[in-house]
């Protein structure tokens, strides 16, 4: 089995000034691909500074940070852009849609980066949009969708590239309970269509979708148990 | 991104901000404006000018008397032998009165010698000119100026007939098309031979207008002329003379000393509002990054190189001053027009000036917007991801 992360005796440290913050230490774990993750943990324990290691968008301090198989201290700036732009679809906690922008170019924005057509990277965010079941709300931008749409045209915009994985940080935080579980359903059913998915959250009932839960605590892991043998 | 799809979603932030796209766009629009403008009255009045010393003008001098007796006709018999002149005619001038019998007025009379028709071409309305072969030299023969002949109430079935100057018989042979405008005196042209027996007193002359050989020749020959006439009056280079020697080449390069530092002028309002348009411009849009910053974050987390959010930022810069530099070239192009329309030259839009105008305004972008834009392509995607 491939690991699609591995993190390995990872610490990231944030200097202000003459304080020092660790907000992760000495972290060490694999993630396989088709495996459902969530990692939980209070408020402050490194969760999101995980996650934004895990997404390639920030580097270790100490320690070693491989994705798809890509040591990530090895890559500049451009080529880390570009694994995340094909390996890796973010699902964000405040949905995060770009502003005066349809549900379509949303979607699109992703695929133009990586230099598709519009035509076509038009054509494929439709295809995926309608799969999400939102057909009638593809000229609608962020002010004219309700936070759950919002949040389906997230995970259309992270599935959209194709990604091996999916990262989610909160991704029902923002939500009502119907619609959280309608969000955790829908990744359940991308991770059962065989995609790696991570949910970072600190709600134990979104947790227990996943299939292996890692806790946080202080930035160490506490806990980390499969609740289900992967296939 | 292709650099299209960039160009729309630049246009679609514009217009988002519509108001303040507006205001910052001012500077710009201002700058090309009076840039576009300055380009196209400089060269419709240039090429007026040049227009006007096209043909026989270029290669003609003039020397003209300062006093009734500052020139004589042996002056002119000395002149038409200097070097690369190819031709002379000479004028007498003077104050005369005319009369149809029913009317009549005060005007100039002025008395021109025979290569006057060919070296002036005066433009005939009706008739002929004045006869130039010599044994005709002292016909009493008159032509009227368009003013003149409007003055004496002339119609076109009395050319032919007789008219009255300084109570002389004359017979009307032509009127001419010389428009000069409102207020203007009239003219009597007669053959300096008849002039001679009415006004003028033998041997002055007014002005001796001389044709150089081609128009390269005009500054000697105008030094010659000058220097010969010294001679004949045994004055010094420096005496002051009883003459003018002058060619309308002098006369452009004075006027081309004026349009230049009107140039210079319009030139440094034209680059002070190209320059703070710029600012106006990098302003607005290091405001736009700032404001921008999560939307920065999140095409960065979903693969947006740097390179791609610089390119996006520059365009909109560009986009945003080459717009304002369109309509600068509008609202230039309109002033030159009515310019063009008070000055009488021809209004004429060159793609030089089109060309300066858009290139102008894009360079204006590009240099004022690469600071804003570089901003935004480093701004690390975790921290832009929390910005509040
Ligand atoms: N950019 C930063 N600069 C300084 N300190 C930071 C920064 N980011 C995070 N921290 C600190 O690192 C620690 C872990 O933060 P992190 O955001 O990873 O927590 P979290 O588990 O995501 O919390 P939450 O559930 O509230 O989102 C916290 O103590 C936080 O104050
Ligand atoms: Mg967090």
């Amino acid at each position: 089995m491939s690991s699609v992360v591995s993190l390995s005796s990872v610490r990231r440290e944030y200097t202000l000034g003459t304080n020092t913050t660790v907000a992760l230490d000495d972290v060490t774990l694999d993630i396989a691909a088709g495996e459902f993750v969530a990692i939980i943990g209070p408020s402050g324990s490194g969760k999101s500074t995980m996650m934004n290691l895990i997404g390639c968008l920030d580097r270790p301090t100490r320690g070693l940070v491989s994705v798809a198989g890509y040591d990530v201290a090895d890559l500049d700036d451009d080529a880390l852009t570009s694994l995340r732009s094909q390996a890796i679809g973010f699902v964000f906690q405040q949905f995060q849609l770009l502003p005066r922008t349809s549900a379509l170019d949303n979607v699109a924005t992703p695929l133009l980066y990586q230099g598709v057509k519009q035509r076509e990277a038009r054509q494929r965010a439709e295809e995926i949009l309608t799969m999400l079941g939102l057909s009638d709300r593809l000229d609608n931008d962020r002010t004219q969708l309700s936070g759950g749409q919002q949040q389906r045209v997230a995970i259309a915009r992270a599935l959209v590239t194709n990604p091996a994985l999916v990262l989610a940080d909160e991704p029902t935080g923002a939500l009502d309970s119907t619609t959280g579980r309608q969000v955790m359903d829908l990744l359940k059913d991308l991770n059962r269509a065989g995609r790696t998915v991570v949910v970072i959250t600190h709600d134990a009932n979104v947790a227990n979708y996943a299939d292996r839960q890692i806790h946080l605590l202080d930035g160490r892991i506490s806990s980390d148990q499969r609740t289900k043998v992967t296939a | 991104m292709n650099l299209f799809a960039s160009f729309n979603l630049a246009i679609s932030r514009i217009m988002a901000t519509k108001t303040r796209s507006i205001l910052t766009m001012l500077g710009i629009v201002i700058g090309v404006a009076s840039l576009v403008a300055l380009m196209s009255v400089a060269q419709g009045a240039t090429s007026g000018i040049s227009n006007a010393l096209s043909g026989l003008g270029a290669k003609q001098i003039t020397v003209s008397g300062t006093s009734a007796t500052g020139l004589v006709e042996d002056d002119v018999t000395a002149l038409s032998m200097l070097p690369y002149v190819e031709s002379t005619y000479s004028q007498v001038s003077g104050q005369g009165t005319a009369s149809t019998g029913k009317v009549d007025v005060s005007l100039s009379l002025v008395g021109v010698s025979p290569n006057y028709a060919s070296m002036a071409l005066p433009k005939i309305a009706v008739g002929s000119f004045l006869p130039s072969s010599l044994p005709m030299q002292a016909s009493r023969d008159v032509v009227l100026s368009a003013v003149a002949a409007n003055d004496l109430n002339i119609k076109v079935e009395q050319i032919g007939q007789i008219i009255y100057i300084n109570g002389q018989p004359f017979q009307l042979v032509g009127v001419l098309n010389d428009a000069n405008g409102f207020g203007a005196r009239g003219i009597a042209y007669v053959t300096q031979d008849a002039a001679r027996k009415i006004f003028a007193q033998t041997p002055y002359v007014s002005s001796i207008t001389l044709q150089s050989t081609t128009e390269t020749d005009v500054a000697a020959v105008t030094t010659e002329a000058d220097t010969l006439l010294r001679g004949r009056y045994g004055l010094s280079a420096t005496d002051s003379a009883q003459f003018m020697v002058t060619s309308q080449t002098s006369l452009l390069s004075t006027l081309s000393t004026v349009q230049n530092t009107l140039k210079l002028m319009l030139g440094g309002i034209a680059s002070i509002s190209l320059i703070v348009g710029g600012i106006g411009i990098m302003n607005i849009m290091l405001v736009s990054v700032r404001e921008r910053t999560r939307e920065i974050g999140v095409r960065r987390a979903i693969g947006a190189r740097q390179r791609q959010i610089l390119v996006q930022f520059l365009i909109e810069a560009v986009v945003l001053s080459v717009l304002g530099g369109f309509i600068g070239l509008v609202l230039g192009e309109l002033a030159a027009y009515f310019v063009a329309k008070a000055g009488g030259w021809a209004f004429t839009i060159s793609a030089g000036t089109v060309g300066l105008a858009l290139g102008f305004s894009a360079l204006v972008g590009i240099v004022f917007g690469v600071v804003p834009a570089r901003t935004a392509s480093k701004l690390q995607p975790v921290e832009a991801l929390r910005f509040e």
